[in-house]
């Protein structure tokens, strides 16, 4: 079968561009990487059929400069371009400026991407739309005297949020007046910094809300279906760690009342390609979060209960095909992913930096990896700190969590600390095994000096010194025997035999 | 050689490893002597170890190129340990014994320093948030591994600090 494209341009780095491209092979269709400085020698542009070169290291140096990304697009013919997430992804100038210079864009029509990147707009449409949202202000608010008269009607604790909000930035929670006004400015003077937008708005607070989360799929016909929920609530500063689906407190029924929901959602924005609506779940209620226009990190497990490869109908969608698929399919047992991040838990999840060395990936029955991890790699401080993505399937939850467990004791990530440690924990608490937990469980347990289990630490010790022992015993025979070559390798290298191969 | 093996909050095991022949040893620890079998596998972190019959596929780092800091990984699990042979615990390697140490807190990465929670004299538990460290647009705390009593706060905020910058330094609390 003709590919969608002949060539598409992947507008990313890390695992989303390696995950793009991985699609883009199988249907047969080019690739162009584009890289900065620090990311030459990255898995991305090794797997792509082409590479460029950005220049810089920051992202406004690099992955943000559209421009030069469309300009390269054209100048090697490119068909279309797949932003991943992250970066311009939720760009609609970056999607207007590529249709423009006359290529696909692979992702949603840029009205709709603008309407739902506003939180206030989007708001709007959806009280329009008929979509619950929580209640809350339609309008921004420009100083704390008018929130604390909108948090009276509506009652506390109530939370205060940045209309251009993001990554859990200008976000504060109030649980009585007289700390509203504190709480305002603060907030909105981190948003003014970050954003460039000061205006907030006031909500209902809703205690223990779970993060549930619906995949749509639609095409340029206005066929929109859904693939069900994601249950997101292990997050940490509204960073997601532990995703899994389907959500332990979704039935059919709510599924399917949730899916359409979701899927009037899209429509009432004119809304084709993949995108996700966000729902705060609490007590069998759910309202509207947010929509995000883009794939997201978490798509992989979504594609793993249906059978689905997202990308796949993106670009598909892209290049003007029609969705084949129908509301009639059906999820198939359960998935979990857990993400790898550059951070260090016991020390408050500091971002770590370093080289990697030490690197063991899980594999095995029903483990995906989704990764751009590779030994002596360079974790460095100028983009996002996720790393990898493990993803497992099994055909029930307790078989999916077990697996899970298997998949992170056989990774080891040596070099840079990691936040798959903290995950292994968390799956083993009552918390999670029972399904009974919500968006605050994770800082709460945190907190709550959680329980150190230490199965292994006296083998650990020993082992210790064992390799103390170990290092000290190489390095005096190297002393001893010349600069620790083998005379083989030592003759290989004087007569000019390189080691030979990879 | 024998050996003090110190884990992060500061208990110590000691151990006597005697090789008996190319990568098989007997250790001594509590009385208990146990055959081992060690294999650095790829030099670069994976090891096969038999303990008496119990198989580990266990990795282990050193930690900034520093011998005597080792992390080890089993299954899942990861151990910090400060690992001293008899010779450097006569020649006093260590600052003191127990959990106390001298510590300088540093900063892993480049950023902006948004808070200091921490003054002078001020005691602090292992992993109390000591400063506040915004790079990547994320705001972190930065804690101390050890605890014990602030010696200095080397940093104030707005300042502008790079990877390795010394932040707080902190010294073992005194009354033991």
């Amino acid at each position: 079968m003709k590919p969608p494209f002949a060539k598409l341009l992947i507008a990313n780095r890390g695992e989303i561009a390696v995950r793009v491209l991985r699609t883009c092979r199988d249907l047969g269709i080019k690739t162009v990487a584009v890289y900065s400085e620090v990311d030459r020698n990255s898995l991305h542009v090794r797997y792509a059929d082409q590479a460029f070169a950005l220049g810089g290291k920051t992202p406004a140096e690099s992955y943000l400069r559209g421009d030069r990304i469309i300009e390269i697009a054209l100048q090697c013919g490119a068909e279309a371009v797949h932003p991943g997430f992250g970066f311009l992804a939720e760009n609609p100038g970056f999607a207007a400026a590529v249709a423009t210079a006359g290529m696909a864009f692979v992702g949603p029509p840029p009205k709709a991407m603008a309407v739902m990147g506003d939180k206030i707009q989007s708001r709007q449409e959806m009280v329009a739309a008929g979509v619950p949202v929580i209640p809350g202000m339609t309008e921004p608010c420009p100083d704390p005297a008018a929130a604390a008269g909108f948090a009276e009607q509506i009652g506390y604790p109530v939370m205060l949020k940045a209309s251009a909000g993001g990554g859990g930035k200008g976000i504060r929670v109030v649980r009585s007046a007289g700390k509203l006004e504190a709480a305002f400015r603060t907030a909105s003077a981190e948003a003014e910094g970050a954003f460039g937008d000061g205006r907030m708005y006031v909500e209902k607070f809703l205690e223990r809300p779970r993060h549930i989360e619906v995949q749509v799929l639609g095409d340029h016909r206005g066929r929109v279906i859904h693939l069900g929920e994601r249950e997101c609530s292990i997050q940490r500063r509204h960073q997601k760690l532990i995703e899994e689906t389907p959500s332990p407190v979704i039935d059919a029924a709510t599924r399917a009342a949730m899916g359409a929901t979701a899927v009037a959602a899209a429509e009432a924005v004119g809304y084709y390609s993949a995108g996700t609506v966000e729902f705060l779940w609490s007590e069998g209620e759910y309202y509207f979060l947010e929509m995000n226009t883009r794939i997201q990190v978490e798509h992989a497990i979504t594609e793993e209960v249906y059978g689905v490869d997202i990308v796949e109908w993106m670009i598909r969608i892209a290049a003007g095909q029609e969705l084949s698929l129908d509301q009639a399919v059906q999820p198939r047992g359960h998935s979990v992913e857990v993400r790898i991040n550059a951070e260090d838990p016991e020390l408050g999840f500091l971002p770590a930096v370093g080289k990697l060395r030490n690197l063991r990936m899980p594999s095995g029955p029903g483990v995906r990896i989704d990764s751009a991890l590779y030994r002596r790699m360079e974790v460095t401080p100028y983009y996002d700190s996720m790393l990898a993505k493990i993803i497992v399937h099994g055909s029930s939850r307790d078989q999916a969590i077990r697996r899970m467990q298997r998949a992170l004791a056989e990774l080891n990530v040596g070099g840079v600390k990691t936040s798959a440690s903290i995950a292994l924990e968390i799956l083993g608490t009552e918390e999670f095994q029972s399904g009974v937990y919500d968006t605050g469980f994770l800082e709460r347990w945190m907190a709550g000096g959680r329980p150190q289990r230490e199965p292994y630490a006296r083998e650990a010790a020993i082992i210790a010194a064992l390799h103390r022992h170990h290092l000290a015993r190489r390095r005096s025979i190297r002393r001893a025997g010349g600069g620790g070559l083998s005379p083989w390798v030592a003759q290989g290298r004087r007569t000019g035999w390189g080691g030979g191969g990879r | 050689m024998k050996y003090s093996i110190e884990n992060r909050a500061g208990q110590s095991l000691e151990g006597d490893v005697v090789e008996v022949e190319g990568g098989r040893y007997q250790v001594r620890v509590d009385g208990e002597t146990l055959e081992a079998d060690f294999a650095d596998v790829d030099r670069l972190g994976q090891c096969a170890v038999l303990l008496g019959d119990r198989s580990f596929g266990a990795s282990v780092e050193t930690e900034a190129g520093d011998e005597t800091h080792l992390v080890v990984r089993i299954a899942g699990f990861s151990y910090s340990f400060r690992v001293f042979d008899e010779r450097e615990l006569a020649a006093g390697v260590l600052d003191s014994p127990g959990p106390g140490r001298a510590e300088v807190v540093r900063a892993a990465m480049p950023g902006i320093i948004v808070g200091v929670k921490v003054a002078a004299g001020e005691r602090v538990e292992p992993g109390a948030p000591l400063v506040v460290l915004e790079a990547m647009k994320m705001q972190n705390e930065v804690g101390s591994v050890h605890g014990g009593v602030v010696a200095e706060v080397r940093v104030a905020v707005g300042q502008t600090v790079s990877a390795g910058a010394a932040l707080v330094r902190l010294e073992p609390p005194t009354d033991g």
